[in-house]
């Protein structure tokens, strides 16, 4: 990397930060070194740690260990309110302005005008201000504007002004061009320039190569938590940045068993929705399709389509060749197609409930054909399963809160293996899930897939999807972009660079 | 856990702290009154509620009085206040209770004439003589040993009366009454109609209830005199929280030519007649009520013979005799 | 379990303890209510004086249990008290004035009840509203029904085979007691052994997993409502012959008991956990608070710090033995 010739060159100094949650290590000695009036891309997986990071340096994480240096003097904070105050401010990707304020009231919150000494707000004085603010920019409102009435791009860049009115030396973008079309884009790129220009610097987190290339000054990769490398843009080609951020061989060893792939089950057509549009594909008997693409590009909120979840604009569903008409999960778990959620806690379990009726919910239909539940039957049905999965709790009466993440997992397949589904949909089932857990689950798709089952699985870990998938569709934007076979992959023919190239766009 | 273990060995002691500060039965002499035959007298309470400021004086007039009956060794013990809550189901709880602790007599003050009568029923099929406060059951002639109270109905004739002296031209007038369905509430507006309805100068615009509240009233007065203006001439309330809250509203809009009555004989009201804000009010005699009650309850411990009614009469409160009864505070 | 204590001093700290106690340990508690109040109260140690709690209880305890259901769904029944007053207006109207027979009288009336606690469920189901907004604003509109239909006046319920709905007796045990003790096991039954009872429980614990199982979360929520109307209606009955009066002011205040006791009984405001016999000791710990002492002679205006007191204690307790976070 770059020699440290002047460390008054540099705005931000991070060196040798860790931080674990529990027992998951998510930022392992990572360093990131930015100058002044630079405009610096992070980049890095999912996962690799990039939004830790930022979280330690605003206030809302506290790192475990490790120097953070900003404008030469040491640098700590407990709050975002006090990243402003020191000069240092994020630009979510989720904004979340108050519906109900003006433009002065948001630029000015947390540090209103007062009249003189009172309680009282000065809002003439405070709308003048912002006036002369926003005149600035040329923005195309006014300070007593709502901010209910604006675009995503112009609650941005009011987001940007008032960063700028802070006196920000260091403003952190994470994914901002993420909901804006490409007039606006270039709008915040002529805006970025101004604040570089002003000797402004900006961390730039996005997961678009091309805004990487045009509008940055030098990156930093991240990988799995911990720091790869600094690049100056100039110079530095797209595959090898790839290269950077997945680095590492297929190291895990799946236990993937091949098995005969039969007839077609289930096959969407052309279907379009929330955050996806125009999804074709098959999944066969004894086939585990995997769908791989980055946070965002359309993979959960395609299969929250297809279970019921979320409403399908337009296509067409089909199980066993007959078209089929999905309104809720109900109807979806009639017709025998289940769903692993990929946010456990939320969509999963009902955590202060024992693990018997939280494994026997979705089969309770089945289960009672008299007025009542046949409790003794259900007892033995529920052991069997839980022991097929390999649950590890002291009895199916514990509460699933009292389980560790794995065994919730567990817990969860359990409960839809129970329905013995023709279609299974898995969505990212080993997210924070231990190592040995992690591989038993492996095996049970295996063995799942094999008595037949057609899976369909998402995971944003590139070894886990090839390793256990007999077929990878790859999604960028909300889109299908490529497919890839298990022979590819294991011809070597296929490599991560090339599914991440895919996933970036290529 | 430890903390835990300690409130609940702190409540237990508190419980049975409360149980030896209880009386000890001292050897009675056998008592006349003693009904069931375990060698004591003892006197039951249910009131009415603890709450509203027509029942607070009473309460505390009876537990000054039966504490030191208590004392004297005229009884040998009373339940203590027994909180009624405003509500009949409650009371038939209670008289449940009273049998069971031993009652040989018990007050009651009914929260309903028909909800409160199964508690008098229960009470005197269990042999407990029962006197009946303020208000009457459904079945207290029939059942009660006496019933020491006044007569609604009269004191709604003395409101009426008090308006049509007052107001000799006549007028429109409206009436706010009590929560609905309560006797006094019925009993005060029956008589109060029954002169007020026969006179064709005297017009009742409105008639709602207040549920017994002067903030209520007030609103109800406050839209009285935005709508009838001038025409209204009185306001006419069950209680006289309720009257002295509207007179309040008239005086402060200029109107104090109206005239605003009801029954009770609360503090407020009273300080308000000897100021000279509100013209009267119908004093209820509440204390005299329960002094009766309680002077029936020792003669039946004597075994002495109760008339079955004590009248304690309502009284027209006017400037004229105010001192008499607001003790000021 | 004392002589244990002996022999581990650390037995409070023990799982097995929590475990125990977090699932007895109300019941625990009731029993040493009871064994203090038999030593300090010797009247309160006669079998006429439980009979008499188990007759006091019933009307609240039914309440309790309707009221339990919703709340375990995830939300509140605010309109259980105008409920009992409108059965009240509604037996009187039928009963006294149009003289319809006693059975077909009280099934017109739960009929009624039921299906207003159902409009509750479709409300706050169909248009996720508040449960505690809906229910406030039916109270209002019930009690006013209540209004109309009586008039605001009482009726007096002379017909002594209505009255016999609270103080008559099959064989030595009060009819109230009876029917609570049946509606207990029916509802011990629906919690714990039903489909129905999964159900209210899954969606009160986490409603998007209940969706994600295929759970009918709609129709769940409808019917916690309506069994919840159909309880105070029967309540209601209970009540009407209890005081033998039909009117427009009676059960007033009546949920907050309802609600107390399903809190002391374990039930958790956030949903998704309750137990049929914890909320049945919860009503049971209610109902000897008042009778308990009213018979030690304990000022009234202590009961309410104790009621007060035991609702907070109960769910320190809960969140002590359960460590729900």
């Amino acid at each position: 990397m770059d020699d440290m010739l002047n460390r008054s060159d540099y705005i931000l100094n991070v060196d040798g930060v860790s931080k674990a949650f529990g027992g998951t290590q998510a930022l392992k000695d990572v360093q990131l070194h930015v100058k002044k009036g630079e405009v610096h891309a992070l980049l890095g997986e999912n996962g690799a740690g990039k939004s830790t990071l930022m979280n330690i340096i605003i206030g809302l994480l506290q790192k475990d260990a490790g120097t953070i240096e900003f404008e030469g003097k040491p640098y700590h904070v407990k709050s975002p309110v006090e990243a402003m105050n020191l000069g240092i401010t994020m630009i979510h990707q989720e904004l979340n302005p108050e519906p109900n304020m003006t433009v002065a009231e948001n630029l000015f919150l947390h540090r209103e005008s007062m009249k003189g000494k009172s309680f009282f707000l000065d809002k003439k004085a405070q709308n003048k201000r912002a006036e002369e603010l926003l005149s600035k920019f040329s923005t195309p409102y006014g300070p007593k504007t709502m901010m209910k009435d604006m675009t995503l791009a112009q609650v941005q860049m009011s987001e940007i002004i008032k960063a700028v009115s802070c006196d920000a030396r260091l403003i952190i973008m994470d994914e901002p061009t993420s909901s804006l079309d490409s007039n606006e884009t270039d709008h915040l790129f002529n805006t970025i320039r101004e604040l570089k220009a002003r000797g402004v610097s900006i961390i730039y987190i996005s997961h678009r190569m091309e805004e990487i290339f045009e509008i940055c000054d030098r990156v930093s990769v991240f990988r799995d938590g911990t720091y790869v490398g600094a690049r100056d843009m100039d110079g530095v080609t797209r595959e090898e940045l790839i290269h950077l951020m997945v680095g590492r061989k297929v190291t895990s060893v799946f236990p993937k068993v091949d098995c005969p792939i039969g007839d077609e089950v289930f096959r969407v057509e052309g279907l379009c929705g929330n955050g996806f549009e125009d999804i074709s594909f098959t999944v066969h008997a004894g086939e585990i399709v995997g769908l791989s693409g980055l946070v965002g590009s359309g993979r959960s909120e395609t299969v929250r389509a297809i279970f019921g979840l979320d409403p399908i604009k337009k296509g067409k569903m089909f199980l066993n060749g007959k078209e089929i008409n999905i309104k809720n999960p109900r109807s979806a778990i009639k017709k025998d197609i289940c769903m692993v959620n990929e946010d456990r806690k939320a969509y999963g379990l009902c955590l202060f409930r024992s693990l018997r009726e939280n494994i026997s919910l979705p089969t309770l239909p089945d289960r009672q054909r008299k007025p009542l539940i046949n409790q003794q039957r259900e007892k033995e049905e529920v052991a069997t399963v839980a022991e097929k999965l390999t649950v590890k709790a002291a009895s199916m009466e514990h509460n699933a809160y009292s389980l560790s993440g794995g065994n919730q997992q567990k817990v969860v397949l359990a409960k839809w293996v129970m329905a013995s589904p023709k279609f299974l949909i898995l969505d990212e089932p080993t997210r924070g899930v231990d190592v040995g857990a992690k591989s038993e689950i492996h095996t049970l798709m295996s063995q799942f897939a094999s008595q037949g089952m057609a899976i369909l699985m998402i995971s944003s870990e590139l070894p886990e999807i090839m390793g256990m998938s007999d077929r990878i569709l790859i999604y960028h934007e909300g889109r299908l972009n490529g497919e890839f076979s298990r022979q590819d992959i294991l011809d070597a023919h296929v490599t991560q660079n090339d599914i991440l190239a895919k996933e970036f766009g290529q | 856990m430890k903390k835990l273990l300690a409130l609940l060995l702190t409540m237990a002691m508190v419980l049975s702290l409360v149980a030896c500060a209880a009386p000890a039965p001292a050897a009675p002499a056998a008592r006349a009154g003693d009904v069931n035959g375990d060698g004591k007298f003892v006197v039951g309470y249910i009131s009415k509620n603890t709450t509203d400021t027509f029942h607070g004086p009473i309460n505390a007039h009876a537990t000054a009085t039966l504490d030191a009956l208590v004392a004297d060794g005229t009884i040998d013990e009373w339940t203590g206040i027994l909180d009624g809550l405003t509500d009949p189901g409650k009371q038939c709880d209670l008289a449940d209770d009273c049998i069971t602790k031993g009652c040989d007599a018990v007050i009651i003050l009914p929260a309903e004439a028909e909800g409160a009568a199964p508690a008098v029923q229960n009470l005197t099929d269990n042999g407990v003589a029962v006197v009946v406060v303020n208000s009457k059951t459904t079945n207290t002639d029939e059942l009660a040993a006496t019933y020491c109270g006044s007569d609604d109905v009269y004191a709604g004739t003395l409101l009426a009366q008090h308006v049509v002296d007052n107001c000799p031209n006549g007028g429109k007038y409206i009436h706010i009454q009590g929560v609905l369905g309560n006797s006094a509430q019925i009993q005060r507006g029956e008589g109060m109609h029954s002169i007020m309805d026969a006179l064709t100068n005297f017009e009742m615009v409105e008639e709602m209830t207040g549920n017994w509240l002067s903030d209520e009233a007030q609103r109800i007065a406050t839209d009285a005199l935005n709508k009838y203006g001038d025409e209204l001439v009185a306001i006419i309330c069950d209680n006289d929280d309720m009257s002295s809250g509207a007179q309040g509203v008239c005086n402060e809009a200029g109107r104090s030519d109206i005239v605003c009555i009801g029954v009770d004989g609360n503090n407020y009201p009273l300080s308000m007649v000897k100021a000279g804000t509100m013209l009267a009010t119908v004093l209820q005699d509440g204390v005299g009520q329960i002094q009766a009650g309680i002077d029936a309850v020792v003669a039946i411990s004597k075994g002495e013979t109760v008339e079955k009614l004590y009248d304690v009469p309502f009284v027209l409160v006017t400037s004229a005799n105010v001192d008499q009864y607001y003790t000021g505070e | 379990m004392e002589m244990k204590s002996v022999e581990k001093k650390s037995f409070f700290k023990t799982d097995e303890f929590k475990l125990f106690m977090g699932k007895y340990g109300i019941g625990v508690i009731l029993f040493g209510m009871l064994v203090i109040l038999c030593i300090v109260e010797p009247s309160f140690r006669s079998t006429r004086n439980f009979i008499n709690i188990a007759k006091q209880v019933a009307i609240n305890g039914m309440i309790a249990y309707g009221m339990c259901l919703v709340i375990t769904s995830g939300g509140i029944d605010l309109t259980v008290g105008a409920q009992l007053a409108l059965a009240a207006c509604l037996l009187g109207e039928f009963i006294m004035k149009r003289e319809m027979a006693i059975l077909p009288a009280c099934i017109f009336t739960l009929a009624i009840t039921t299906f207003l606690g159902m409009c509750n469920g479709l409300l706050i189901a169909k248009f996720n509203m508040f449960p505690f907004v809906v229910t406030l604003s039916m109270q209002l509109v019930i009690r006013g029904l209540a209004q109309v239909i009586s008039n605001a006046q009482a009726i007096s319920m002379t017909k002594e085979a209505f009255k016999n709905i609270y103080s008559g007796f099959v064989g030595p045990i009060p009819v109230p007691v009876i029917l609570f003790l049946i509606v207990t096991v029916i509802m011990y039954l629906l919690l714990h052994w039903t489909k129905l009872g999964r159900y209210i429980l899954a969606t009160g614990g986490n409603e998007k997993a209940a969706v994600a199982s295929g759970v009918n979360v709609f129709w769940t929520k409808v019917l916690a409502y309506t069994i919840s109307g159909f309880l105070s209606g029967l309540a209601g009955i209970i009540l009407t012959a209890k005081t033998s009066s039909a009117q427009s002011n009676l059960g007033i205040g009546y949920e907050t008991d309802a609600i107390a006791a399903c809190v002391i009984g374990g039930t958790s405001f956030l949903g998704g956990v309750a137990t049929v016999p914890g909320v049945f000791i919860g009503i049971f710990i209610i109902g000897c608070i008042y009778n308990g002492m009213n018979l030690i002679g304990v000022s009234s205006y202590y009961q309410t710090i104790v009621k007060g007191a035991m609702i907070i204690a109960a769910v320190l307790f809960d969140k002590m033995m359960n460590q729900r976070t």
